[in-house]
């Protein structure tokens, strides 16, 4: 009996190490603080079941293009592949995806279509951004980190200059639109809480993909193998995982989830584009990955935790002539943008733990 | 095979930078240039000549002076605020005779200009000139009483007694004007309307203006507490907002510098009207003022007004134009005030 308590113990421990919950439900709770502290203030203007659907909805639009940026980072740091092109890959693919649309609605396919088209066209855009990263870190063994940045700027000149050139006489053909709000049976019949799951797909493909990338990595032979050749190449070559197609793959995967991130610009949030867009999403996606340590439900609540940031600034502005006497410096939303941060900060060093990346990230493998 | 890779690299890199040079500035000749022609030389705010706004509105007037006056137009586009100076001094070492800066933050760097390059004359966008320095002339607006009108609508077409606005930083002057005077507007309108703004102050003056997703977001983030009408000001950010007011299909939207109907044609079914600054008129006619002689130093006041209502003209009531009629009258007579502090004041 005592035995058997022990297993179940250790396994629980082993789960909870895998997983990082722990380091979850820390962020979590940080998160629970700052929507506290904004259903306080605005308890006086609004009901406050309104006030958290509000900032629920908000924090879920800024944390999905995070989200997804972060889990395109698992995939390929997991697999030993540095990744800080995340923010190139978004913005290309938000600037193709956008492309793609507008000229498939020209071409007199439905809104509808030339949306789902767009988004495909992100998600092949990301691909392919992510198939010169692996063919320079992986095959020429380039830096990563050089690789990396050659893209993030390869990306801003292409987007920026077929920008210019297309749009800048003004008569711009007209865009498709956002893609539809899918409607979540039950969920989303939901009185006031309702409006959180009318969420569009992107969002929606984010938070499942955070599941299943979960699932990927660390119940299934291929996030074994990702693991393995993340953690130690040569060991897993012996045992006869060919490593450069594990990276190969992990890289364009994860290049693919970066393309849906940067769809979620153009093609769902709002039906423009503008150079420089992502507006450096991608790197905090990077943090929120790190925050997350390299682990799918961690760095999800990291994105959380940013959105919830955003949220919490804007509220608070909403909500400025509510703000109690002596707690002024809420109304400076210079400041109310870097509690979030600031409690990021203490939070990393003292409560959550170090943080460990996969021993060979960053490493090129040689045989 | 080292060899092959650096060169693969080199080439990348160098084929990334030079299309990151075409993005930027490089000046685009629209027309050949005649020897000793009259010509204006155009420097963006950070941002695009064709963003549907601002900029935008400047260049068209500075084509405008250019055709008036018989001379030709340039623009550069200004992609990083430390280059103000250098985009400003481009125009100036070829000689140009008119210079136009757009937006409150050239401010200094024009004033610098213009002590170096005396020949030219400046026209500066949006910027107040405390004390008038020889060869600017600033083009200021009431935006307040824009702001003020626009405000009136709004109120007036609240069902929920809740109206909110997205703005750019309180930093620029003309948008903390914009955004109290739509605020002293609704009040004026209404008493007990409630006027939230929300300003997107956490970030730097490259993103304030450039940021539609935030836009989208803060304005839904409203909407969700029942404010009813948004004033989208701040560039593309508050284009944002008028995006989000369209894709929830409720509310309505108001819009700002230009006739947004005809540049956000995705929230043309919500959009009353725009807060419109006459920028074209009002730098064309400083254009020939420098062609004819007639410039003066200092500032020059241009005019606002509310663009048509369009699509939404059959939902506008006739007590609000009633209202909003007797604003406009008021304040042009002058005896009606916004009270609005020309810039925000310092605690």
């Amino acid at each position: 009996m005592a035995a058997q308590t022990s297993t179940a113990g250790d396994r629980l421990r082993s789960i909870l190490r895998v997983a990082d919950l722990g380091r979850f439900g820390m962020i979590i709770l940080l998160i629970i603080v700052l929507m506290g502290v904004v259903a306080l203030v605005g308890a006086k203007e609004n009901r406050v079941e309104v006030i958290l659907a509000s900032f629920l909805a908000t924090l879920f639009s800024v944390a999905t293009p995070l989200t997804l940026g972060a889990l395109s980072g698992i995939y390929c740091e997991r697999a030993g592949v540095v990744n800080i092109a995340i923010e190139g890959m978004m913005l290309g693919s938000a600037f193709f995806g956008f492309i793609a649309s507008i000229y498939l609605k020209q071409a007199g396919l439905s809104d509808q279509m030339s949306l789902w088209l767009g988004v495909a066209a992100a998600i092949l855009t990301g691909a392919l951004f992510a198939l010169l990263h692996a063919v320079l870190s992986i095959t020429f063994k380039v830096d990563q980190i050089i690789s990396g940045t050659v893209i993030n700027i390869l990306a801003i000149g292409i987007t920026g200059y077929l920008n210019r050139q297309l749009f800048f006489q003004g008569n711009v053909p007209h865009a498709p639109g956002v893609l539809p709000v899918i409607h979540i049976p039950f969920l989303a019949d939901l009185p006031v809480f309702g409006k959180i799951f009318q969420q569009q797909p992107v969002a929606v493909a984010a938070v499942l993909l955070v599941a299943i990338t979960h699932f990927v990595l660390f119940y299934t032979p291929w996030g074994l193998h990702t693991r393995a050749v993340g953690e130690h190449p040569k060991a897993a070559d012996t045992v006869g995982i060919n490593v450069y197609f594990v990276r190969y793959a992990n890289v364009l995967i994860g290049g693919m989830i970066a393309g849906l991130g940067g769809a979620y610009f153009t093609l769902e949030s709002v039906p423009s584009f503008e150079p420089l867009m992502t507006n450096g999403r991608g790197f905090i996606s990077l943090a929120a990955m790190i925050f997350g340590n390299w682990s799918p439900f961690g760095a999800w609540a990291a994105t959380l935790l940013f959105g919830a940031a955003q949220a919490m600034q804007i509220n608070l502005q909403y909500y400025s002539t509510s703000i109690p006497e002596g707690l002024d410096f809420l109304k400076k939303s210079q400041i109310v943008g870097m509690i979030p941060y600031i409690l990021t900060m203490f939070a990393l060093t003292g409560i959550v733990g170090r943080t460990t990346p996969p021993v060979a990230d960053g490493q090129p493998y040689e045989k | 095979m080292k060899k092959n890779l650096f060169t693969l690299l080199s080439a990348l890199a160098i084929v990334s930078l030079a299309l990151a040079a075409c993005a930027t500035p490089a000046p685009v000749a629209p027309t050949a240039m005649p020897a000793k022609a009259f010509r204006i030389g155009l420097v963006t705010d950070v941002g695009k000549v064709d963003d549907k706004s601002f900029n935008q509105s400047a260049w068209e007037g500075a084509q405008c002076g250019a055709k008036e006056t018989g001379g030709t137009t340039k623009y550069i586009e200004t992609t990083d605020p430390k280059d103000y100076d250098k985009n400003i001094a481009q125009f100036g070492d070829e000689g140009y005779d008119v210079i136009v800066t757009v937006g409150f933050a050239l401010g200094e760097a024009t004033i610098k200009n213009a002590a170096k390059y005396t020949k030219a004359k400046f026209i500066g966008v949006d910027q107040f000139q405390e004390k008038p320095t020889a060869g600017v002339g600033g083009l200021i607006f009431p935006e307040d009483q824009a702001g003020f009108q626009a405000g009136v609508v709004a109120a007036m077409m609240s069902k929920t007694g809740q109206i909110g606005a997205v703005l750019g930083t309180d930093v620029v002057p003309p948008v903390y004007r914009f955004g109290e005077g739509y605020r002293a507007g609704a009040v004026w309108a209404k008493k007990d309307t409630k006027v939230n703004i929300i300003y997107h102050n956490d970030v730097g003056f490259d993103k304030t203006f450039t940021d539609p997703e935030w836009g989208k977001t803060t304005a839904l983030s409203m909407m969700d507490k029942g404010a009813d009408v948004i004033f989208g000001a701040g560039g593309k950010t508050g284009n944002g907002a008028l995006l989000g007011v369209a894709q929830s299909k409720k509310g309505f939207a108001i819009g700002v510098d230009t006739d947004q109907y005809l540049t956000v044609p995705e929230a043309k079914e919500v959009l009353l009207t725009s807060a419109m600054k006459l920028i074209v008129p009002g730098t064309c006619d400083l254009i020939k003022a420098v062609k004819a002689g007639s410039f003066k130093d200092g500032n020059v006041v241009g005019k606002v007004g509310l663009a048509p209502f369009h699509d939404t003209e059959s939902k506008v009531t006739a007590e609000t134009k009633a209202k909003l009629d007797e604003a406009q009258k008021g304040l042009a007579a002058g005896t009606l005030k916004t009270n609005v502090a020309p810039v925000k004041p310092a605690k």
